[in-house]
């Protein structure tokens, strides 16, 4: 069965009244342990894909399958718990919590779960590790470059064992050598624990190493 | 951790989150001087009158209350003595004869109540001796008279000067003496100052031809918390010939004041509350509004909303009750260092004397205050971020994190 399914989706915002048709009928379908990439010129659809994909905003029109449940149908509530235990999110801007050193924001998540603090600690150790930051531990983010925020961002993603990681441009405002890092460094979870990541970029570092390309162009998938 | 997040959201606008802050110190701080201030004066009242004449417990023969005329004595001293002293709360009493009359000067008279007491166990009781300002208590115990300030001035009478009291005797005429003035006292109420006199039990017994019959004996007990039972096993044992008072009794107004200021206190700490809820709302939608990205943020990994809430919510509490323990700490050392010794409000004494409260006011601290503000200022800021709290579990996540 296909992790990810989406049928006929379509997306149209209203700009002041306008509306705005950024995604049109998307039917895609997506495996676990894929290493995707949709890629397209600015403004034609990528974020927009990967907020509906990962529950973050809601379709206006077609239904999207995750594990053969729909999840369109489901409430706030519902897709909350959904983000919490299946996926992970990067965002372009790190997006970490300021207040928190590295290794509680990536504790944090897992408190989100209701693992108990011990147990945290040492995951998240051990993670960090994984991911050679384990000396920006106690680092704030704005201690941090945002390399090193950006790997930190990647071990709170997928700390809690995600079904799927969404990272929308992750490396758009890290240089090609940081971002080349980064990239290797998700390939190797990817390897080593099966993570299924799905990107957005225009980054051609980023689309070179796409095992699947799906290409969006107006909203619409470009098949060619 | 969301207590670890919400103590750090405070510190992130520092100058913020002290205006609130200082603001919950601000108002917490006043409510414990004004309550001091308010509580004090009310139970310096309540003292006042109690150490000037009430005592805790007064024993007189039924109907003395409604009735005091010189007929109504004790119909039994020894059983009311005996009464008094067996009863384990009494520590001391005075026996009183109680009177109105008239005195006269070579210059001026004046209407007067007049009381004889036992100058040996009226010290004990109260605080006339203290209060005299000029000349000296008894002496001899022999036709000497302590009057007011106000009265002595009215009467151009100084120390050693006569003057000649009158008043019914027992059998209906009129009776007189001679006495001389053996102090002046200044008493915190004017109305004593002005109208009240004391001499010898006997000289006031033999003027009023009593023989050893009195009116009241006034009781001091260890604790005054205790006179209403202690004056009701009195009573008990006494029965129906006497009365037995306690000062709540005696002076309902003034009890009734302080019980009702005791209820006011809530009401003085919900305004106060009240005002402070808006800085708090303020404060809280402008965090809410600035973390818009980082909210979104933590919708997006997961984060319900109850615990979103939480955190806003944690962090109102958390600032509330920081304001509200340093407040009471300042507001502790302001009363122990500066209240407690008294404020002097001479310039003011003259109407204050008036009610009864004296020229120095020394404020008086309720636990009940305390309490009160130590609960409702934390809750009112945990009711001031329900509001905000609500703005941010609205926001849509997507929305949200584009927010800039
Ligand atoms: N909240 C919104 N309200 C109105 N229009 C929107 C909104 N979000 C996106 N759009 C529009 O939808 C279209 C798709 O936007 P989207 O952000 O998904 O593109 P993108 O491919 O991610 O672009 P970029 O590479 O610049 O990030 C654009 O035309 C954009 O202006
Ligand atoms: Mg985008």
């Amino acid at each position: 069965m296909d992790l990810i399914k989406t049928e006929n989706l379509d997306k149209t915002y209203s700009d002041n009244g306008v509306p705005v048709e950024a995604l049109k009928d998307i039917n895609l379908s997506f495996e676990r342990g894929e290493f995707t990439v949709i890629a397209g010129p600015s403004g034609s659809g990528k974020t927009t894909l990967l907020n509906v994909i990962g529950a973050l905003d809601k379709p206006t029109n077609g239904k999207i399958f995750l594990e053969g449940s729909d999840i369109t149908i489901k409430k706030r509530k519902e897709l909350s718990a959904l983000r919490l235990n299946k996926f992970g999110f990067v965002f372009q801007a790190y997006n970490l919590i300021p207040v928190l050193s590295a290794i509680e924001n990536i504790e944090f998540s897992m408190m989100l779960l209701g693992i108990p603090e011990s147990e945290r600690r040492s995951k998240a150790l051990s993670l960090l590790d994984e991911l050679e930051i384990k000396d920006l531990a106690y680092k704030r983010p704005n201690e941090m470059s945002g390399g090193q925020q950006q790997r930190v961002a990647v071990a709170r993603a997928i700390v809690n064992d995600p079904e799927i990681v969404f990272a929308d441009e992750p490396t758009a405002n890290l240089d090609s050598v940081t971002g080349g890092k980064l990239l290797d460094l998700m390939e190797k979870m990817n390897r080593d624990k099966n993570i299924t990541f799905i990107f957005s970029s225009h980054d051609n570092q980023v689309i070179e190493r796409a095992k699947r390309l799906i290409l969006l162009r107006d909203g619409k998938l470009d098949l060619k | 951790m969301l207590i670890k997040i919400a103590w750090r959201n405070i510190w992130r606008n520092k100058r913020r989150s002290i205006i609130v802050l200082s603001s919950v110190i601000v108002g917490i701080v006043a409510a414990i001087c004004m309550d001091a201030l308010q509580n004090g004066m009310l139970y310096q009242m309540l003292f006042n009158q109690i150490n000037l004449s009430t005592s805790h417990i007064q024993i007189h023969k039924n109907g003395f209350i409604d009735n005091k005329i010189v007929q109504n004595t004790i119909p039994d001293n020894n059983a009311a003595e005996q009464a008094a002293i067996e009863n384990e709360h009494v520590s001391f009493y005075s026996k009183r004869v109680i009177t109105f009359g008239l005195i006269s000067s070579a210059n001026n008279s004046s209407g007067i109540f007049l009381f004889g007491v036992d100058p040996e166990l009226e010290k004990n009781v109260s605080i006339i001796i203290s209060s005299v300002v000029k000349g000296k208590y008894f002496e001899t115990g022999i036709r000497e008279v302590l009057i007011g300030t106000t009265l002595s001035e009215k009467l151009q009478v100084d120390i050693g000067d006569k003057i000649v009291c009158m008043a019914n005797m027992k059998d209906g005429s009129i009776g007189s003496d001679v006495f001389r003035v053996i102090g002046i006292f200044r008493s915190p109420d004017s109305e004593y100052n002005k109208a009240y006199i004391y001499v010898p039990i006997t000289d006031a017994q033999n003027m009023l031809e009593l023989g050893a019959e009195y009116h009241e004996l006034a009781i001091i007990t260890k604790d005054y918390h205790f006179a209403p039972q202690a004056a009701d096993e009195i009573e008990s044992k006494l029965g129906e010939r006497f009365e037995v008072l306690s000062y709540d009794e005696v002076l309902p107004l003034l009890v009734m004041q302080l019980d009702m200021y005791k209820e006011m206190i809530y009401v003085i700490n919900f305004i106060i509350g009240l005002a402070l809820i808006f800085g708090i709302i303020n404060a809280m939608l402008m965090a809410v509004y600035e973390r818009t990205q980082e909210i979104g943020v933590l919708m997006a990994i997961g984060m319900k909303n109850g615990k979103i809430v939480n955190m806003i919510v944690l962090e109102a509490f958390l600032i509330g009750l920081l304001g509200t323990i340093i407040g009471v700490v300042l507001g502790w050392v302001l009363y122990k260092g500066v209240l407690i010794n008294g404020i002097d409000l001479s310039s003011f004494a003259e109407s204050l004397d008036s009610f009864g409260i004296g020229a120095i006011l020394y404020p008086k601290l309720s636990m009940e205050n305390l309490i009160s503000l130590l609960l409702t200022i934390p809750l009112i800021s945990i009711i001031g971020a329900f509001y905000p709290a609500y703005r941010a579990v609205k926001l849509q996540p997507v929305t949200a994190i584009r927010h800039v």
